[in-house]
């Protein structure tokens, strides 16, 4: 089904009629969404619209070039502050903030690269970990930065101050078409990335990066090259998610943010584009909607009440959600070791082999 | 392929630019109707913060026993507790939910200090009404935000006023400070700071502390080697606990002074292993066993609604952090309106319940100023060693 | 300075966040995993021993017994029912499940106890202490630690190098194919390395919990300081572990001595360090990778 006759069949941005189709008809429901949908829910879109493009970068990392990062948080942190204090700072337009910001989140990454083509599994981890932590503590340290207080971001100006253009965007829904139009070229843009000369050589390295280098992959650019422009998608998320939230300090960006990223990369189906924007929706989803309230849910709030009052504690009621989100996770991962993106191929094949 | 591709493109261009022009502002549901008054708050149930998560539920005693006495002119009050584990990204998420969906009138309490700055504009925007956040925070109040009481003493007043009973009372010249790194621990280093420059004395160790460090023992071995007679604490309860420990294990026993968010002494004694007893705190509301009215009131309504808490300071605190909505709303009349109950706040004066005397003006919505000094005796109980006290020197007063 | 002190108290956690850091290892040693579980499941068998304790009061070692016990059945019960269901799992995606686990773990001993803090202690005097050298007080706890550690490393030295069982670890750990052609039931084994390791991870969090406080949360930072210390010393030698282990004590303590601002992270620092220049950690031999 996923056979390809020649290169440019490989690397259309739509590989069928059908794929356009659908594709056309899933943009218009996201950019129709906010007509039909509460309120609130526009903000855990954008949350999400902004851990999609956070995990699409990863998993160029850890997925296509078979890297690991603990650290994500860091850049995302670096991407938050360096666009927030860019514009209030210097005063530099939110469009070319966000940028920079991204580029200076790349250039981190490339930093953590270099000890990365030494060190592989769970000694990159605690690297990536440890730069992390350290990105947090430093940011917290200094006190232009906001210190451990905190940072508020300024008003979201889409306009160039310094020629007196200004559109700002208020709400969250005119954020959220910004997000979601960000979203869309991040998407792409890794799609075209993984289909390139340096994507190949990414997947070659994830093979076998001895295999690589003898075929003539130069490992130190394109290791290093892979933390940049994951760096760079964790940056651009960061400074989007400055702006959705309006409020954060270092702690925001801590070290459970950071395996929460590579949980959505791994649940969601490494290596695919489309499963780093599953995993992030499935997992943030779970993360702030899954059995919240319990004991305002009908007849199984009542439930969960009665044997927490039997055999557990009342106080720890709302603690079955992350047992619940737990046992998702496990199950996803026992079921299906590709991921989101393994169910989607099954429910893909069912339907068109169907009804066979 | 290429031809339509690009009007793809232009298409959402177009249809991106149509549709942020004309995205609608939020239309916010009232927040009470004839029958009921809805009140929400976030507060950490699960996840690391999540023993201050009893505040919240402390709240809703007051709640169960308005309503039990008949609510407010015939409305009862509608309570909803929302978990957002100590994550501004959820706290505002849990406050969107509240706001645009269930329609709530007004917040109480709210424990993290980054949540409530996430969410404090989009509450103001919303005329929301936020009374008694759970955590000091000098930027909620100052400048005056119309739609936000604070009722908490500011931790850097009360750090000032501990600091002067170290220095006039007890005659300690040397002080050390082990302050959790971090707004809260921040401020009280700063009210120390303060008091110790009008006496022109400098400190003896200034120590940092991560809120989840489990080792402390160069921290504590640095205060002992500075020769500090007294090291003032502003750090949570496991922090202070590993402290103590760590200083009887290496033989150092200063005159540990500490803030009200450890002023829970049975708690305190307990998870210690009795180390607490002797450690002087500020205080701001009744303790757990007092014989005020309303105490006693509350502590029998707790046994009745909710006997499975623990009757301890963070849940009387939940209480102390509702009160003035409560008396406001009952202020307000019959014709509730959110800039009625806002009249009604604005004119409380020397309101006080099992807490300090809270008064709140237009041009001040800071409630309380004053703390008690206590020192936890034998068991975890409790020892008034001062009254009431104001903080001299509070920069916002002048 | 108090150099005798510093040594002392750096070394004493040094040895427990080895201690906990052997738990790690043991489970990386047979599967290749790392288990971020493994907090949590010794947070949780202390939160055990602590309920047996204070609701039907038994005696200490009796409830020390029965929290043996358990957390070994706990830590097969979690590789049975989480694990070994995987079909072709990856190694992050057995990593993920060990997450999954965790939050588990964490959301059911919230459940149960609730989040407020309890008390554990060890039956050790904290006000006794001993002075042998002048400037470095040893306190009980810390007497315990160095006792258990070296117990422990003892019995695990003998029984990797000599009993049947240990053998087979070895061999399941060098391949696992091979082994089950020899004749080893390979997933037994795993059990087996599950199980015991719960059970050290158990012990060593009661060392914390005693020193702390019991919650479900308190865990976290250990097993992340834990984990630091294992590939510090080289994820794969047991008596590395424990040198990681201590090394990280010493430099956070004497470190953090001057500079409390920096605690929390230097010994990350000084691992980056150490691993840019020695890629597999302090104490283990860089295997040779076949193309």
């Amino acid at each position: 089904m996923d056979m390809k006759r020649d290169y440019y069949e490989d690397i259309q941005l739509f590989q069928s009629g059908v794929v356009l189709a659908w594709t056309v008809a899933l943009l218009l429901v996201l950019f129709t969404i906010p007509l039909y949908t509460p309120n609130y829910y526009v903000y855990l879109l954008n949350i999400i619209m902004v851990h999609v493009i956070l995990a699409v970068g990863l998993n160029i990392l850890v997925g296509s070039t078979g890297q690991i990062s603990l650290g994500h948080a860091g850049f995302f942190a670096i991407g938050a502050y360096g666009t927030v204090l860019l514009m209030t700072l210097l005063q530099i337009p939110f469009v070319f903030a966000i940028l920079i910001a991204a580029f200076i989140a790349a250039f981190f990454g490339f930093i953590l690269g270099l000890p990365a083509l030494r060190l592989e599994g769970p000694y990159l981890a605690i690297v990536s970990m440890g730069f992390g932590l350290t990105i947090m503590h430093i940011i917290g340290g200094v006190d232009a930065f906001g210190g451990r207080m905190g940072i508020k971001a300024p008003p979201l100006d889409l306009g160039i101050k310094q020629l007196g253009i200004s559109w700002i965007l208020k709400t969250d829904f005119q954020k959220y078409y910004l997000i979601l139009i960000m979203t869309i070229i991040m998407v792409v843009g890794a799609r075209n990335i993984l289909k390139t000369r340096v994507g190949r050589s990414f997947v070659a390295i994830k093979d076998s990066d001895i295999a690589a280098e003898v075929i003539g992959v130069n490992l130190t650019i394109y290791k290093t090259l892979a933390f940049a422009v994951s760096a760079f998608y964790a940056g651009i998320a960061g400074g989007l998610f400055g702006f959705v939230l309006g409020f954060f300090d270092p702690f925001t960006f801590n070290m459970i943010l950071s395996i929460i990223f590579l949980v959505m990369v791994v649940v969601g189906g490494l290596g695919t584009i489309l499963g780093g924007i599953l995993g992030a929706t499935l997992i943030t989803y779970l993360q702030y909607d899954l059995l919240k309230n319990i004991a305002e849910i009908p007849y199984f709030g009542a439930l969960m009440v009665a044997v927490s009052k039997q055999w557990f504690t009342m106080v720890g009621l709302e603690n079955i959600s992350s047992m619940a989100i737990g046992l998702i996770m496990i199950g996803i991962i026992i079921f299906e070791p590709l991921g989101m993106f393994g169910v989607w191929i099954r429910m893909k094949k069912y339907w068109m082999t169907w009804p066979f | 392929m290429i031809f339509r591709k690009k009007v793809l493109i232009l298409l959402i261009a177009v249809l991106a630019v149509l549709l942020i022009a004309n995205a609608a502002p939020a239309a916010t549901l009232a927040g009470f109707d004839d029958n009921e008054i809805r009140i929400g708050q976030w507060g950490p149930q699960t996840g690391p913060a999540a023993p201050w998560g009893s505040v919240a539920r402390g709240s809703k005693l007051l709640f169960d026993v308005v309503n039990e006495e008949g609510g407010i002119y015939g409305r009862k009050i509608k309570y909803f507790i929302r978990d957002d584990m100590y994550n501004p990204a959820q706290t505002a998420a849990v406050v969107k939910e509240l706001v645009e969906r269930q329609g709530v009138f007004a917040f109480v309490g709210g424990v993290s200090a980054a949540g409530g700055l996430a969410v404090k504009d989009y509450l103001a925007q919303n005329k929301v009404i936020w009374v008694g956040p759970a955590t000091s925070v000098k930027e909620y109040v100052f400048p005056v935000q119309p739609y936000l009481f604070s009722v908490y003493p500011l931790y850097e007043d009360e750090a000032s006023v501990l600091t002067k009973y170290i220095v006039e009372t007890l005659k300690l010249k040397k002080i050390g400070i082990l302050y959790q790194n971090d707004s809260y621990g921040k401020n009280g280093f700063d009210g120390l700071k303060q008091r110790l420059d009008t006496y022109k004395m400098s400190l003896a160790a200034e120590i940092p502390v991560e809120p989840t460090e489990k080792d402390l023992a160069s921290q504590i071995l640095r205060l002992k080697s500075s020769g500090a007679e007294a090291v003032l604490m502003y750090v949570n309860p496991t922090t202070a606990v590993i402290a103590l420990k760590t200083a009887a294990n290496v033989g150092y026993k200063p005159q540990w002074v500490s803030s009200n968010t450890l002023s829970d002494y049975p708690l305190m004694h307990k998870i210690s292993g009795g180390l607490w007893e002797g450690v002087i705190t500020g205080n701001f509301g009744e303790i757990p066993d007092s014989k005020n009215p309303l105490m006693v009131k509350y502590k029998e309504a707790a046994k009745r609604l909710s006997p499975e808490e623990r009757w301890g300071t963070f849940y009387s605190a939940g209480i102390l952090f509702a009160d003035p909505i409560v008396e406001a709303l009952k202020k307000a009349g019959r014709n509730l309106s959110t800039e009625a109950v806002l009249k009604a706040l604005n004119a409380i004066k020397d309101y006080q319940t099992i807490g300090p005397k809270i008064s709140f003006t237009e041009k001040q919505h800071q409630g309380s100023d004053s703390v008690v000094i206590q020192k936890c005796g034998p068991n975890g109980s409790y020892i008034e060693l001062q009254g009431w006290t104001a903080n001299d020197l509070a920069t916002w007063k002048k | 300075m108090p150099v005798g002190q510093l040594l002392v108290e750096g070394l004493a956690i040094g040895a427990c966040y080895g201690l906990f850091a052997t738990a790690v290892v043991i489970i990386y040693k047979t599967s290749e995993v790392v288990n971020f579980a493994q907090g949590e499941m010794a947070m949780f068998s202390s939160f055990v021993a602590f309920h047996i304790l204070s609701v039907y009061r038994y005696p200490f070692w009796l409830a020390f017994l029965i929290t043996m016990v358990f957390s070994i059945l706990l830590g097969i019960l979690i590789e049975y029912l989480f694990l070994r269901p995987a079909k072709h799992p990856t190694i992050l995606g057995m990593i993920v499940i060990t997450l999954g686990a965790e939050m588990f773990l964490v959301g059911l001993a919230g459940w149960k106890w609730g989040a407020e803090q309890k008390y554990f202690s060890l039956p050790l005097d904290p006000s006794v202490t001993y002075e042998p050298v002048k400037g470095m007080i040893i306190n009980n706890w810390a007497i315990a630690v160095f006792a258990v550690t070296t117990c422990i490393m003892l019995f695990l030295y003998l029984f990797f190098k000599y009993s049947k069982l240990g053998v087979a670890m070895r061999a399941t750990q060098q391949n696992k194919h091979a082994a089950k052609i020899m004749g080893i039931r390979t997933e037994r084994v795993f059990s087996f390395a599950w199980g015991f390791s719960s059970l050290i991870g158990a012990i060593a969090g009661m060392f914390f919990a005693s020193r702390a406080t019991l919650d479900p949360a308190f865990m976290m930072e250990p097993f992340l300081r834990a984990f630091a210390a294992a590939v510090l010393g080289g994820l794969m030698s047991i008596p590395g572990v424990i040198i990681g282990g201590g090394l990280m004590g010493l430099i956070e303590n004497f470190f953090g001595y001057y500079f409390p601002h920096w605690k929390p992270i230097v010994a990350f620092i000084v691992i980056i360090l150490v691993l840019c220049l020695r890629p597999s950690g302090l104490f283990a031999k860089h295997f040779v990778k076949k193309v």
